[in-house]
């Protein structure tokens, strides 16, 4: 799931450098749209999922509007603004639940099945994100994106349009988040404002991409990859409370000698090994 | 090719521009000198619409591009340079070139297309040795050149050089002087250029402009501006006592 959610992130944040701490909010939009259909509607799961993620590109649309306009650190707070608030209305909100949450029955199969079409779901998605990441990367799309993090002024003396291309990065991520949340919404069959819009997710994102090394396919794949089973490995033998401080260490580590991400880091070693 | 009338910008209350009029005709190289400060770096930055006029009219190829968004000045063929050189640090130096490509007024949207004429525009610039190379390794001479490269890869009719010859030992000047000829003669591009290396000017522009604290001094031939008690009083005076 995380690849999934750190490679969407990374089409905005990591190639354009719009570093967003908002990115659970679409996440959670696909999950809520899920609950909301199941519970009120019943409609089929299989479908929900893909509008899940059409509302949070919807989101997307009408917040990337004003908000795409600031850079730097007023993204990044603004957008984390969006998390916050979208949190504070979802639990003041009748129709989905407010405080209380939203149950509703899960898929009707057994426990097992369910959890293995989850994680074969995902794990078909997280795919398929990377791919879409890995092709955007390598097209004109991708070396706009690019041209607008290294210098946005210059990339518009080039003729890119970046007002709009970074509307499309925004809205492709959040797309594709918005669909992990509506998959993760059938398996959890629970949604409430302080899980589904948990601030930490929203922060792990961000330092799986940095972790692995943002603006690149492969480094949020090995990031998100890396960090989950440090993370399960500890906490399965150790203890949660290790697990915490393990992570912190890491993090520290990665960023005080490889600040561009693990991955960069190793392809340098490479390089000046064959030289 | 490119004309502006009454162009002025203020930046809170200092008038940056004031009523500038000026003209760049096609297929010549007009160089555009005032001291520090004068607004010539305003004037590119309000003619490829990173700064809109405030008031004046900017016209080019008899098109209105006043209010114009930079993007859309940048497909109607206006490319610039920066005086602080600014490409793409952390892209390699063919990517800042077919970045450029991809976007410029060629058409071009395939990867293998775009790389292959960067390529060319690298050849151009004499860059090609450095291809792989992140832009930000370059040296500084190379930089500069490869914000030539840049802004040429979008294939615009009229180039904005700014201040392409400061910094550069005299043969790299040289070449550069050589290399605004090419640009004009072979690609076909009027250059627009900003400059305070003399030689530099005086060799390469047909026609010049000089401005100070926004206001126009004198337009002419490089024989007349430098005659002219004004402009002798306001630049190169200046420039003997310090």
């Amino acid at each position: 799931m995380y690849v999934a959610l750190t490679e969407s992130w990374n089409l905005l944040g990591g190639y354009a450098g719009y570093v967003s701490l908002g990115h659970i909010a679409f996440f959670a939009t696909g999950a809520y749209t899920t609950a909301v259909c199941m519970s009120r509607y019943g409609i089929s799961p299989f479908a929900t999922f893909l509008l899940g993620g059409v509302f949070a590109g919807i989101l997307a649309a009408l917040v990337g509007f004003p908000v795409l306009r600031l850079r730097g650190a007023y993204f990044t707070i603004s957008s984390l603004l969006l998390a916050v608030v979208m949190q504070l209305a979802f639990l003041n909100w009748e129709f989905v639940g407010s405080s209380t949450g939203l149950w509703y029955k899960p898929v009707p199969v057994s426990i097992v099945a369910n959890r293995t079409i989850f994680y074969e779901a995902m794990l078909l998605l997280a795919i398929a994100v990377t791919l879409v990441a890995r092709r955007v990367e390598r097209s004109r799309f991708g070396m706009g994106l690019a041209a607008i993090r290294e210098d946005e002024d210059v990339a518009k003396t080039m003729g890119i349009n970046t007002p709009w291309l970074k509307m499309k990065a925004f809205i492709l991520g959040a797309f594709l988040a918005g669909a992990v949340g509506g998959i993760y919404g059938y398996y959890m069959s629970y949604v409430h404002p302080d899980i589904t819009f948990s601030m930490n997710a929203s922060l792990l994102i961000l330092l799986m991409a940095f972790f692995g090394g943002c603006g690149t396919w492969s480094g949020p794949l090995l990031g998100a990859v890396a960090l989950s089973l440090v993370n399960q490995l500890i906490v399965t033998f150790i203890g949660a409370e290790i697990s915490r401080i393990f992570y912190g260490l890491l993090l520290v580590v990665v960023i005080i000698f490889m600040p561009d991400g693990v991955l960069p880091y190793m392809r340098g070693l490479l390089a000046a090994k064959d030289a | 090719m490119l004309e502006g009338v009454r162009v002025s910008r203020k930046f809170g209350g200092l008038r940056a521009l004031t009523d500038l009029d000026f003209a760049v005709e096609k297929g010549r190289i007009v160089g555009l000198i005032g001291p520090n400060g004068s607004g010539k770096t305003t004037l590119f930055n309000v003619i490829t619409g990173l700064y809109p006029a405030d008031s004046g009219r900017i016209i080019f190829k008899g098109r209105e591009i006043t209010g114009s968004k930079p993007y859309e000045i940048a497909r109607l063929g206006i490319a610039r340079t920066f005086q602080i050189v600014r490409p793409l640090m952390g892209l390699s130096v063919l990517d800042n070139v077919t970045a450029a490509v991809l976007y410029g007024r060629e058409n071009i949207k395939s990867m293998a297309k775009g790389r292959e004429r960067a390529e060319e525009h690298l050849k151009f610039l004499r860059l090609e040795e450095w291809r792989d190379a992140p832009a930000q390794h370059l040296p500084a001479a190379d930089k500069k050149r490869l914000e030539v490269a840049r802004a040429l890869a979008t294939h615009p009719d009229l180039l904005l050089l700014d201040e392409v010859f400061s910094g550069l030992n005299d043969k790299e000047i040289e070449e550069s002087i050589r290399l605004v000829f090419r640009i004009r003669d072979e690609l076909g591009v009027t250059v627009f250029l900003i400059e305070h290396v003399m030689k530099a000017i005086m060799g390469t522009c047909e026609k010049i402009c000089v401005i100070q604290y926004g206001v126009k001094l004198a337009e002419g031939t490089p024989e007349e501006v430098s005659r002219n008690p004004a402009v002798i009083e306001a630049y190169l005076g200046k420039k003997k006592s310090c």
